[in-house]
């Protein structure tokens, strides 16, 4: 997918290798407790596979990159703020580290956690 | 010391803190954080498009504030949730997030409280350090997690030795100080960029505020700034030349002694303006700017108060012809190939020329209100392009003849996109690519112009009467979509006013594209208004630089 022509060859990067570092940063942006699958059929495959980026799909279609996050947070946060920054910092991390534009950063709220009830 | 600051300094000391006290404290911390916001958004190490931290977290102080502000009640743990409340509500960006946490933390420690005493406090501290850590799966250290997770520690040690609040925040304040200056150590991002993590100094400011209230410090001049070397922001410092400053000199020192950064600060001030000072790893960075007779004397100066190990100075006014040559030529526009759609906008200013570039506009015709460029401008402007698929962008409704004339006259296949204004044009924009099929992508563009509201902001040049808004001479009128909207005697009364009528709360973002009438400060207060007004839009301000409208305004 991410491809780059170089003087020696061709650089390819699977759209693995993005949604690892998505799901890296999507870990780390404040307010969100967890990924989640996207449904029950990707959830029991990355079960079994151990997919390492569960609740990132990255899609190419040739010019432009998607990457969509299905994220589950915490109870008591500013969702779209907590939302707002996970979609910079996916964006972020994932251009810094392609050095190509990403197109769209969609992030799904799948659920939140209630870990301490007011 | 006078007798109302005595009498306050007595209340805190001698009874406990009440809600009403709590409320006088959140004011205390807003005011504070606001007064050094300016230290924090120098901080920011990331580039994120949502705001800078200080401005994130005053807002999100603003916020938790005016849930307070009319507020009577005495019990301070229905004050704490009210607070909590408001933060919440008005939470932005990461660290707005995380305070509004920490809030929700205290508050929750003081529910059924009457009081806030010592043992309360503490008991606060840690609950809000739990409730901010809960937030997040990993949580990173050297941020405002860290502070807070320093903050509590310090006051439950504190604890041990008083049981006053006022004693505790004595503490916690210096070990705050000291969890800030920790951070580059914890993460290394920062180190690299050779600051301290912004949010939590940020929440440093908010802390101590309280405390300087409790203490009947002044709240509203934030203390001489002492920035890392690396904050300094010496392009900025160029652009706020002032007549008579002709020579900037920068001095890299050491100190003989202990440097006395207020009179440091007052002799400096006898000499120039745009006063800077940096500190880094023992050494000081001093930047000024001096009229030409006084170009030697900082050097002087400092010479006296320790080793100088280098001294840069330049002419700033050669140097800011040099710029402004630079800035104006630096335009990039997209390459386009043989069979590609190449598009053509008309740009009333450079800054809008270098947005329409950005997004792949293949040529840029100059022009706007008072001077709409001829048909034979616009031919120019694609005839020589690679490619015989044209759309053509006029971006005036007095252009889009002229375009049309243009289309008539040439070989080429071309289409107009008829945009009446600029953030028409840049919303088309967002749909070209071009490698596609020119009537679909003509298609998609002209139907994105009507998905945007424009607002233009312009002075009235005479006194009318038109679509039920009377004008006079002089004062500043708002169009919403080319149609007269309001009449206002300033520019931010014309902007707010404008962006109720075009329903801006119902929409996702603003963004604000100032003219070269409006310094870029001016500019920036204007947009700040904007944003307390509009807390969940994302607030856009862009340099347009297009005379005769002091903003252009794209709600979408």
């Amino acid at each position: 997918m991410g491809e780059e022509t170089t003087t020696l060859g061709t650089i390819q990067i699977s759209p693995n290798a993005l949604a690892t570092i998505a799901y890296h940063a999507t870990l780390t942006s404040y307010g969100v407790v967890g990924l989640a699958p996207k449904n029950l059929a990707e959830g029991l495959a990355a079960t079994i596979t151990h997919e390492p980026a569960r609740g990132v799909s990255v899609r190419y279609n040739g010019e432009e990159i998607d990457i969509d996050v299905h994220i589950i947070i915490e109870y008591g946060t500013r969702i779209t703020s907590v939302a707002d920054s996970v979609a910079n910092a996916v964006r972020y991390q994932v251009e810094k580290a392609l050095g190509m534009p990403i197109h769209f950063v969609n992030v799904h709220v799948q659920g939140l956690r209630v870990s301490n009830p007011d | 010391m006078d007798l109302e600051i005595q009498a306050r300094l007595e209340r805190f000391k001698s009874t406990p803190i009440d809600g009403q006290a709590l409320k006088e404290l959140v004011e205390a911390g807003l005011t504070w954080l606001r007064a050094n916001q300016q230290t924090v958004n120098a901080l920011n190490v990331f580039p994120v498009p949502d705001g800078d931290t200080g401005t994130n977290m005053v807002l999100t102080m603003q916020s938790a504030f005016n849930e307070i502000k009319d507020l009577g009640t005495h019990n301070v743990g229905q004050m704490a949730a009210a607070v909590s409340q408001g933060a919440l509500m008005g939470a932005r960006g990461n660290s707005g997030v995380i305070l509004s946490q920490l809030w929700r933390g205290f508050a929750r420690a003081l529910h059924n409280q009457d009081v806030l005493d010592g043992s309360a406090l503490v008991r606060a501290f840690a609950d809000g350090r739990d409730t901010a850590y809960k937030g997040v799966v990993r949580p990173v250290e050297g941020t405002i997690l860290t502070v807070a997770k320093d903050v509590a520690s310090a006051a439950e040690l504190a604890l041990q030795e008083t049981e006053n609040p006022v004693e505790i925040f004595e503490h916690v304040i210096p070990a705050a100080d000291a969890s800030v200056q920790r951070t580059p150590d914890l993460l290394p991002v920062l180190k690299q960029a050779g600051v301290v993590d912004s949010g939590g100094k940020g929440l440093f400011f908010v802390l101590e505020g309280m405390l300087r209230y409790m203490q009947g410090l002044p709240l509203d001049t934030p203390t001489t700034a002492v920035q890392p070397l690396s904050a300094m922001k010496l392009e900025n410092a160029m652009e706020d030349i002032e007549p008579g400053q002709d020579f900037e000199v920068v001095v890299d020192f050491v100190p003989a002694r202990d440097l006395d950064l207020k009179s440091f600060y007052a002799e400096l001030e006898n000499m120039g303006t745009s006063i800077q000072v940096g500190e880094g790893e023992g050494m000081y960075r001093m930047h000024i700017h001096v009229p030409t007779e006084n170009r030697n004397k900082p050097v002087d100066y400092i010479m006296r108060l320790g080793t100088i190990t280098k001294v840069a100075m330049e002419n700033l006014v050669a140097q800011m012809d040099d710029i402004n040559k630079k800035s104006s030529g630096r335009i990039e526009l997209a390459g386009i190939e043989a069979g590609q759609i190449a598009v053509v906008a008309v740009s009333p200013g450079n800054g809008i020329s270098r947005v329409f570039a950005s997004l792949g506009v293949a040529a840029l015709v100059e022009g706007g209100q008072t001077m709409n460029p001829s048909t034979k401008d616009i031919l120019d402007a694609f005839e020589n392009l690679p490619t015989d698929q044209v759309i053509i962008l006029p971006n005036n409704k007095n252009i889009i003849l002229a375009a049309q004339q243009a289309k008539e006259v040439t070989v080429k296949k071309v289409h107009i996109v008829p945009s009446r204004n600029i953030p028409q044009g840049l919303a088309a924009m967002m749909h070209l690519n071009p490698d596609g099929n020119l009537d679909v992508i003509t298609t998609k563009m002209t139907k994105a112009i009507e998905d945007v509201t424009a607002i233009e902001v312009t002075t009235a040049t005479r006194t009318v009467e038109i679509d039920g808004v009377s004008v006079e001479q002089g004062q500043v009128i708002a169009l919403v979509n080319g149609t007269l909207a309001i009449s206002a005697a300033s520019v931010e009364e014309a902007c707010l006013g404008a962006l109720e009528k075009a329903k801006a709360a119902d929409f996702e973002l603003i963004t604000l594209f100032f003219g070269d009438s409006l310094a870029s400060a001016e500019a920036n207060r204007i947009a700040d208004i904007v944003r307390a007004k509009y807390p969940s839009q994302e607030i856009e301000l862009q340099d347009g630089g297009q005379p005769h409208y002091q903003f252009i305004i794209s709600v979408e």
